[in-house]
């Protein structure tokens, strides 16, 4: 039995995929594609796969990852162009190999938002000296923090017309949502554009592309 | 429009619903396109993905090279305000145009309670609501389904319907269609000549009289429409189109697996029972047809399971053959087969263990009737022996949960009857404590639902009062009172759903008024208990008019014109009239496969009306 790890990309139409939508829909292209997939023992017996780092639903990804395992050897090459194949509008299969890393290992991750139009304030939004949030918690609490420490690398540029935002925040244990920090500027500065969000890469602690 | 729609898209529940871009999604170049058509479900995505029959006809029309077909579904409250409020038309899923560009709108009629969804789906689109408003540039609105063997309450809003299987007459029709189209269309010219179609109804080409006391007098056909309109039938399923790829949706729907059909109809003739009526005679696929047709949907589309589909699949012949067959490639490929409608008698053990009979569709049977006299009546041929014989079966089997359907309200129904109900779970319950290997300290639950009978067109009872709600409740306090243990748990329908539904059912064309009135009152989704409003349905037919006990709980006498006597589905008015007065006697009637009653079905000399038997054909 052997664990593969492959990278997709996930855009367009597919960007309406939730998370555990997502999952049904590449076990069945796992299927299509005839991958000798291995199955969980059991009453209720299903092939097994799992992601890296949820992806929210509406956001595109760029590199996203999928595990799951082989009862028998399979070429990777063979692997991703029957897959590439098999999967909805919007996916693409780029690559397979064995993991390198844990899904543990995730600590960042790397966002563009895209909006339409200017920069707007947020210039001045990123001098802030402190950068209040409300943030839900899985009970239900509203807690308050300070998004500020979390923008670990943000860089602005225009193109086309468009504003475009890349920034780094911490993935794995204590997330930051960039819908948290777009909503933290709509709120400072009354700007209602909505913000396109596309995860370019995962990185770990050391900031080495999850692999 | 992509972007305004994807604005939509990141502010509403479960967006895959509007996206499009499934697996097995089919589009085309607009261009290379000649006739566009939109599929509509009139309820939810989850609801209308489901549907076998969109399935097919999905796949046969996309089959044609210059026909696009796409799906359309109603959208849920929270969409439908948004696109309101900005002005954004209701499109196809594939394409994203506004389905009021398209070429036919194709409605199909499930259950009576999607009315309202119709005309809120029209207005959505932009298209008038009113057939006769409609100018040639407007879509065609056609309609067909089970509901279509009455349309007459939807008569207003549509320009035809399509009576029985769609597969021939849809392709026809698009065929004269796409004449008209080249020769410059006129909708009227159209309309008359597609009454000349065998299966296809245009209401407007006929013009319904009726009496001082509201009942029909007559209809009279014009412009050459025939007398009256038969349906259409595929006489031999192993010929007829299949699609060997489904639409895979992302979001979990109703029934989110393949579906293979194994045979149309249904041998019984269970009296209450419409679908055994209007889908005669029976006709089955081979066993190999079966079997391709199962292989291929599941390899086109990942499906880890695929039920066998069809009203009673216990009552297919191939059944010992097939099911082997089936699991011989779908066991190491860990696709389930599910058997919903099964008998879980006549079994093998080994065969029940490989299909995980039990496990799958847990232990469910619909006796209908609490006591054997009603059943009798109801013609539903199952006795109480075999029902606690299976119970007793799933009980060693170490099963601890038991549900059963009936219907209440059933014509010849009394008291005893509805406390028959509670005598057979009692009984049920009584099984499980004599049963030695029963598992300690375990208890037993028995599931009792009760449905309110709803009298339909084209059955032995279409001519029967339905009980009113007044009277259901009373009868649902008597079933209350009559169970007196803790192991038996009710559950009922809502009877005032049930009233309007054997209102409109029965109906005649002068409801088209009253649909519209609910609408505007806000009705749509009706099947939803969060948004079905009896008393605006009220309100409606006060407005209109009309009283709604005159339709559903009114004895009808076999002499008076039923709003669609003109509509013909094989089965005779003798025929019916006849199991009637058998249900009155509480008389059975053989099924198909023992003896023909001669139903009338025989026409299309197709299927079990066929088959090699040893009694002649009548």
């Amino acid at each position: 039995m052997k664990t593969v790890r492959i990278r997709f990309s996930k855009t367009g139409r597919a960007r309406y995929i939730s998370h555990l939508d997502l999952s049904r829909v590449m076990q069945r292209a796992l299927r299509r594609a005839d991958v000798p997939l291995w199955y969980t023992e059991g009453f209720n017996r299903h092939p097994y796969v799992t992601f890296a780092a949820p992806l929210s639903l509406g956001f595109e990804g760029l590199r996203e990852t999928m595990d799951f395992r082989l009862v028998e050897d399979m070429a990777f090459d063979e692997l991703v162009r029957r897959l590439d194949e098999a999967v909805p509008e919007g996916i693409r299969v780029l690559s397979a190999a064995e993991p390198v890393m844990k899904p543990g290992q995730i600590a960042r991750a790397r966002y563009r938002l895209t909006v339409d139009g200017g920069l707007g304030r947020l210039e001045e939004f990123l001098n802030l000296p402190e950068i209040g949030a409300e943030k839900r918690t899985k009970k239900g609490e509203i807690r308050r923090l300070d998004l500020k420490p979390s923008l670990l690398e943000t860089q602005l540029s225009g193109e086309e017309g468009k504003t475009l935002w890349e920034l780094l925040l911490p993935c794995g244990g204590e997330t930051v949502n960039p819908s948290l920090v777009w909503s933290a500027y709509t709120a400072f500065s009354g700007d209602s554009r909505r913000a396109a969000v596309l995860r370019l890469e995962l990185y770990d602690q050391e900031g080495r592309p999850f692999e | 429009m992509d972007n305004r729609l994807d604005e939509l898209f990141l502010q509403v529940q479960k967006p895959a619903r509007y996206t499009g871009g499934e697996l097995n999604s089919v589009y085309k170049e607009r261009e290379r396109v000649n006739v566009r058509f939109a599929f509509c479900f009139p309820d939810l995505y989850e609801v209308g993905m489901s549907h076998l029959g969109m399935k097919i006809l999905y796949g046969l029309l996309n089959g044609v090279e210059d026909v696009w077909c796409e799906r359309v579904f109603a959208p849920d409250e929270d969409m439908e305000t948004l696109m309101r409020e900005r002005g954004i038309p209701l499109f196809g899923l594939e394409s994203r145009d506004p389905i009021g560009t398209f070429d036919f709108l194709g409605f199909t009629l499930q259950y009576e309670l999607s009315y309202t969804g119709i005309l809120n789906m029209l207005e959505l689109a932009g298209v008038p609501l009113h057939a006769a408003e409609r100018g040639d540039r407007c879509p065609l609105v056609v309609g067909g389904g089970p509901c279509a063997c009455n349309p007459e309450p939807l008569c207003d809003f549509f320009d035809l319907f399509t009576l029985g299987e769609g597969e021939e007459v849809n392709i026809e029709l698009i065929d004269l269609y796409r004449r008209h189209k080249a020769e410059g269309f006129s909708r009227r010219r159209f309309l008359r000549e597609a009454a000349q179609i065998e299966g296809v109804y245009v209401p407007s080409l006929y013009e319904v009289a009726y009496r001082e006391d509201g009942v029909v007098d007559a209809v009279r056909p014009r412009d050459g429409a025939p007398e009256r309109v038969r349906k259409r039938i595929i006489a031999d399923l192993n010929a007829c189109y299949y699609p060997d790829r489904f639409v895979v949706p992302f979001i979990d729907i109703v029934h989110d697996r393949a579906m293979s059909e194994i045979f149309r109809g249904c041998i019984r003739g269970c009296r209450f029972c419409q679908a055994g009526f209007i889908y005669r005679p029976v006709r089955e696929k081979s066993v190999d047809t079966i079997d391709r047709q199962s292989r291929a949907l599941c390899e086109n589309t990942g499906y880890e399971e695929f039920s066998l589909s069809s009203l009673s699949t216990s009552d297919y012949t191939g059944l010992g053959e097939l099911l082997p067959r089936l699991l011989d490639w779908a066991e190491p490929e860990h696709t389930n087969i599910s058997l919903p409608s099964l008998r879980v008698d006549g079994f093998s053990e080994e065969l029940a263990a490989r299909l995980n009979v039990l496990r799958r569709s847990g232990l469910t049977f619909a006796p209908e009737a609490g006591t054997q006299r009603l059943r009798d009546a109801i013609n539903k041929n199952l006795s109480e022996e075999e029902i606690l014989d299976t119970a007793r079966k799933a009980f060693s089997g170490g099963w601890t949960a038991v549900k059963l359907y009936f219907m209440m309200g059933l014509p010849t129904e009394t008291l005893e009857d509805v406390a028959g109900i509670a005598a057979l779970g009692q009984k049920i319950v009584n099984c499980y404590y004599a049963n030695p290997d029963k598992p300690k300290g375990k208890s037993v639950n028995v599931s009792v639902s009760v449905s309110c009978f709803v009298p339909k067109p084209f059955t032995p009872f279409q001519w029967e009062p339905q009980d009113t709600a007044e009277q259901l409740k009373e009868k649902q306090a008597h079933l209350r009172g009559a169970v007196t243990t803790r192991k038996i748990s009710l559950s009922w329908h809502d009877a005032d759903v049930s009233f309007l539904e054997g209102v409109l059912a029965r109906g005649d064309r002068r409801l088209g008024a009253v649909i519209e009135g609910a609408f505007r009152r806000g009705c749509r989704l009706d099947s939803w208990s969060q948004y079905f409003s009896l008393d605006a349905w009220l309100q409606a037919f006060e407005e209109a008019g009309l009283d709604p006990a005159f339709y559903a709980n009114r004895r009808r006498p076999f002499e008076e014109v039923l709003p669609w006597d003109h509509l013909d589905y094989g089965v005779t008015r003798d025929f019916l009239i006849q199991e009637n007065r058998k249900a009155h006697d509480s008389v059975t009637t053989p099924h198909c496969r023992q003896s023909c009653s001669a139903c009338g079905a025989a026409r299309w000399k197709g299927g079990v009306c066929v088959e090699n038997r040893s009694d002649p054909l009548q």
